[in-house]
């Protein structure tokens, strides 16, 4: 016996830390954190030290499964690749490849995500690619390569143990970042002003110097008031703007629109406050921007991300050291599922499908000919589910609890001629497949991920898929085979080859390179050291751009029948949509069960107390779930995870979405709640 | 260029129990091509070439989970630093290793790594190779005194602001080579919170630190581990302190001696009945 020890990357946020997993006979029996690992340092958070405890769970899909009336078969793999192959094939004949479409997967190697967008697109001639990042940073995309031309966080996590000001705006990277929440307080203890703005009490605005309770979705009036006083009290950067930006004249005219009192009746911070915290960041010499889903899961998503950089921009923090914009990914590989072009207007390397010359030179490599239409976006995929879209094909993406109004999307996917899942599970997704696929875990497959700090790394395999589950690179290549496309590669290495070529930022990426720290793109040749901050010298751009944020206040408000705002978002213990956490036995000790935040004084108005059923109720549906009564949400607010499948949150949140990235307004929703079974008691 | 190297006194000692089957195999430290180390089983003497000792890596735990896991019989040598020393002869003493299973191989830390660890006994008992440095005293340590000594209220205040911000990794006690109760009192809901962070500081850190009292070896392992940066270290020192003052008793040093907190306190030192200055370190105002 000798137990092994396989270094790899943890499956959960996209911080990327590095885990050794314990190995004995085939099984999976601990995580240990990496000690040399360059981001987490020999440390990890509650999910990662239990990252092996899904892996060898019982419910794991062994075998493919072909529904039979409302059942499900197991069928070997040959019957299901050519039924796949066949299928698709058939619907794409039938109505056009613009009726098949598909969603890659944040959790998936960037090797598999860019076989699975070259897949969808030469054997269907379909764009109709997209995947959760929609729902998560598209805003991000959207708004920071109009302003700076990349769409990727500027500097490394560990930049931020040597900022002077650092600026937290929408995230609770304490519990949903943990280790880059560490370095957050690294850069805290050395002096720095650490600032909030929330209009939840978070574990991080409990931790801050300067916590700013703002009103739901009004993060534009805030910043445009910071940005009018930073102009107001000369504290811009002339030299960086005049050197180095464009559009400051029509963005100072703009700025007067939102006098410091305007912006302070809007988002409920008082003027005073407005003008300290807009020194603060104004007059240090570095700062940072770090944010979340509380800045872009909102209607104006990508508005809030211009406002974001704007100020960045503002005050020349950007294109150096221990200053810039963080964006925090969700996923582990969200960052690479996004480069390696699983969205519906990109190729890899986010190379438009709709400029010629780009079209071109993808038709010539991939010896097909490609759509020069941009595709559908993931909540555009499902709306047209049954009518323009006939067939889909998931990758270990679970819409049916993740995605806003998730009845709507049950609905939906029913409609479908053909819908292949490919997962680890039987998720909530899956069992509305007609074929699902069985696919291996993070510690079965070999490949690469790309972190927030755009660091690519290898993720080695520990131990064989169960039963007759395939990794996703080899499903996908079967698959192709059978659609007959040659995808004839023997290991993902030489798919990462075959990105390095086509995709200029990868250009110096390969398998070899990325022991022991991996490398941060752009990384454009194979000598080069890879790129720890953008924008250094020129933007990606050129120039940066001062955007005029456009500001649109929550879609729904609180009315008299609807009378709170809910929103929702991650607590410590769980995962997303609860596919791998709930099945931790550890984790599930931590916490079992659904619940939602209630401000005690709206608890007492209610006639609820800590523990109660209580039901709560939107425009698109209700969920029953458990009340904690806790001051950090304020009054007229709620806030539930959306962890759990027995009280999915996302029946309850909006579908309206941003119009440029189209991502939907999971943060702001108007409810009403009520004691379950309330009116019986009282009798 | 190819370079002669001289032969590694301890890659030889490692070969040579391997060689003469004194252990089945030395859990350590091994690079890989490109620069990765992790930790390693060598059972192939041919393999030894690749055994490192950097970084600071604490094997104690690994070990003892091996031995559990793996057939009986099978006997482990460990590659230790002094605290990985401690804490291997701390966990025989509470019957979590078989004796006759282990061998440890030590080694002697770097002045640089001692200075870091602020620890006194950068050195095992038995070293095997490397030269031992002087200890440090981590009382004379500014961030540490900055911790434990002065104005009581201002110090909890210090303390209450640190400890808010854990996140409840478990990281402490899941790195904390003797941490090794089931079922651990951290997970029991009747002191601990569930589902809810921060961990409560009376509750979750303080239990912790307690229940490791007479067993803390000083390896930081648990800081280390910590995501949030709270120096737990300094939790534990004082009481290790207050064993060594008042029963001169240090964990980990003498196999053969029990902890003076388990095992007939009445042949101990008489200073044991008195309350030690030290009971008073959080301040008298704690009630505020």
């Amino acid at each position: 016996m000798n137990p092994e020890f396989v270094r790899t990357i943890c499956p959960y946020c996209g911080t990327g830390c590095g885990v050794i997993l314990r190995v004995e006979g085939g099984i999976v029996v601990g995580t240990y954190p990496d000690k040399g690992h360059p981001v987490s340092r020999g440390t990890l958070c509650i999910k990662g030290w239990t990252a092996h405890e899904f892996i060898h769970n019982p419910d794991r899909l062994t075998t493919p499964l072909l529904r039979r009336g409302d059942r499900f078969e197991e069928i070997p793999w040959e019957e299901a690749i050519s039924l796949a192959a066949e299928k698709l094939a058939a619907l794409a004949e039938r109505y056009g490849g613009d009726a098949v479409g598909g969603l890659c997967s944040a959790k998936c190697t960037n090797e598999e995500n860019y076989l699975f967008q070259k897949l969808m697109r030469t054997a269907f001639r379909t764009n109709n690619v997209d995947h959760c990042a929609r729902l998560c940073h598209a805003p991000t995309a959207a708004g920071m390569a109009q302003t700076t031309g990349s769409g990727a966080m500027t500097n490394s996590i560990g930049d931020l143990a040597g900022a002077e000001c650092i600026l937290i705006v929408g995230s609770n990277a304490a519990e949903s970042h943990p280790i880059i929440m560490g370095e957050i307080y690294k850069g805290a203890d050395r002096g720095a002003s650490l600032i909030v703005v929330d209009p939840r009490r978070t574990t991080v605005a409990r931790n801050a110097d300067i916590h700013l309770r703002i009103n739901p979705g009004t993060d534009i009036p805030l910043l445009c008031g910071m940005m009018r006083h930073i102009v107001d009290v000369g504290l811009h950067d002339r030299a960086f703007i005049q050197e180095r930006m464009d559009g400051f004249a029509e963005f100072k005219a703009f700025l007067h629109t939102w006098p410091v009192e305007k912006a302070s009746r809007e988002c409920g911070i008082g003027a005073d406050e407005i003008r300290r915290v807009a020194e603060i960041y104004g007059q240090v010499k570095d700062a940072a921007i770090v944010y979340c889903m509380g800045i872009t899961q909102h209607a104006c998503g990508t508005a809030n991300v211009q406002a974001i950089c704007d100020l960045a921009m503002l005050c020349g923090h950007i294109g150096k050291a221990h200053s810039g914009v963080y964006p925090l990914r969700g996923q582990n590989n969200v960052q690479g599922s996004c480069d390696m072009g699983g969205l519906p207007n990109v190729y890899p390397g986010y190379q438009n499908v709709s400029d010629p010359a780009v079209q071109e030179k993808f038709q010539k490599a991939w010896g097909r000919e490609l759509s020069p239409r941009p595709g559908l976006t993931v909540t555009e995929m499902i709306g047209a589910a049954g009518k323009e879209i006939r067939a889909l094909y998931i990758m270990a993406e679970n819409p049916a609890v993740s995605d806003p109004d998730v009845r709507h999307v049950l609905e939906g996917l029913a409609k479908l001629d053909f819908l292949i899942v490919q997962d680890i599970f039987l998720t909530e997704t899956a069992r509305c497949a007609h074929l699902v696929l069985p696919a291996a875990c993070f510690a079965e497959k070999t490949g690469t991920y790309t972190n927030t700090e755009r660091r690519f790394q290898l993720l080695c395999k520990a131990v064989d898929p169960p039963g007759e589950a395939k990794g996703d690179f080899e499903i996908l290549c079967l698959l192709a085979k059978a659609l007959g496309l040659d995808f004839s590669y023997r290991h993902p290495s030489e798919v990462m080859e075959e990105i390095a070529a086509l995709a200029p930022a990868y250009g110096g990426i390969s398998f070899d390179r990325l022991a022991p720290a991996g490398l941060q793109w752009p990384c454009p040749e194979p000598g080069h050291p890879g790129t720890p901050f953008l924008h250094e010298r020129t933007f990606t751009r050129g120039r940066g751009l001062f955007v005029v944020p456009s500001y649109t206040p929550p879609y729904e408000k609180p009315d008299e029948e609807f009378p709170y705002y809910l929103s929702t978002g991650r607590m410590f213990a769980h995962y997303h949509t609860g596919t791998m956490t709930r099945r931790s036995p550890f984790l599930n000790r931590e916490l079992a069960e659904p619940y939602a935040e209630i401000n005690p004084e709206d608890a007492r108005g209610a006639g609820i107390v800590a523990g109660d059923r209580i039901r709560i109720t939107s425009r698109r549906g209700a969920i029953v779930t458990t009340a904690r009564i806790t001051d950090w949400v304020d009054k007229g607010c709620i806030f539930a995870p959306f962890h759990f499948t027995e009280a999915r949150a996302n029946i309850l949140t909006n579908p309206v979405v941003d119009p440029i990235c189209k991502i939907p307004e999971f943060k702001v929703c108007a409810v009403k709640m009520e004691k379950e079974g309330h009116e019986k008691q009282e009798r | 260029m190819d370079l002669v190297e001289m032969p590694d006194p301890l890659k030889e000692i490692v070969k040579s129990v391997l060689v003469e089957r004194r252990a089945d195999g030395v859990l350590g430290l091994r690079a890989y091509e490109g620069g990765i180390i992790q930790p390693y089983v060598f059972e192939a003497p041919g393999r030894v070439e690749a055994l490192v000792t950097e970084p600071k890596w604490l094997l104690a735990k690994t070990a003892m989970s091996i031995l559990r896991s793996s057939r009986e019989g099978y006997r482990l040598a460990v590659i230790s630093r002094g605290c990985d020393e401690r804490a291997l002869t701390e966990l025989v003493k509470r019957n979590q290793i078989e004796k006759g299973r282990l061998l440890t191989i030590g080694i002697a830390c770097s002045a640089e790594q001692a200075s870091v660890c602020l620890c006194e006994r950068p050195y095992p008992e038995n070293l095997a190779a490397g030269e031992p440095v002087a200890g440090v005293d981590p009382f004379q340590d500014k961030a540490v005194q900055e911790l434990l000594t002065g104005d009581g209220p201002a110090r909890m205040e210090k303390w209450a602001k640190l400890l808010k911000r854990c996140i409840k990794c478990y990281g402490c006690r899941n790195s904390c080579p003797i941490c090794v109760c089931t079922p651990c009192k951290l997970e029991d809901e009747v002191w601990v919170e569930r589902g809810v962070i921060p961990a409560e500081m009376m509750a979750f850190h303080l239990i912790r630190a307690f229940h490791l009292a007479d067993t803390c070896v000083a390896c930081k392992a648990c800081q280390e581990a910590c995501p949030v940066n709270i120096p737990l270290f300094a939790l534990q020192i004082s009481m290790r302190e207050a064993l060594k003052t008042t029963y001169g008793y240090e964990a980990g040093l003498d196999p053969e001696r029990r902890s003076p907190l388990l095992y007939d306190l009445y042949k101990e030192p008489g200073k044991g009945r008195v309350l030690p200055d030290w009971i008073n370190t959080l301040g008298k105002d704690n009630e505020s």
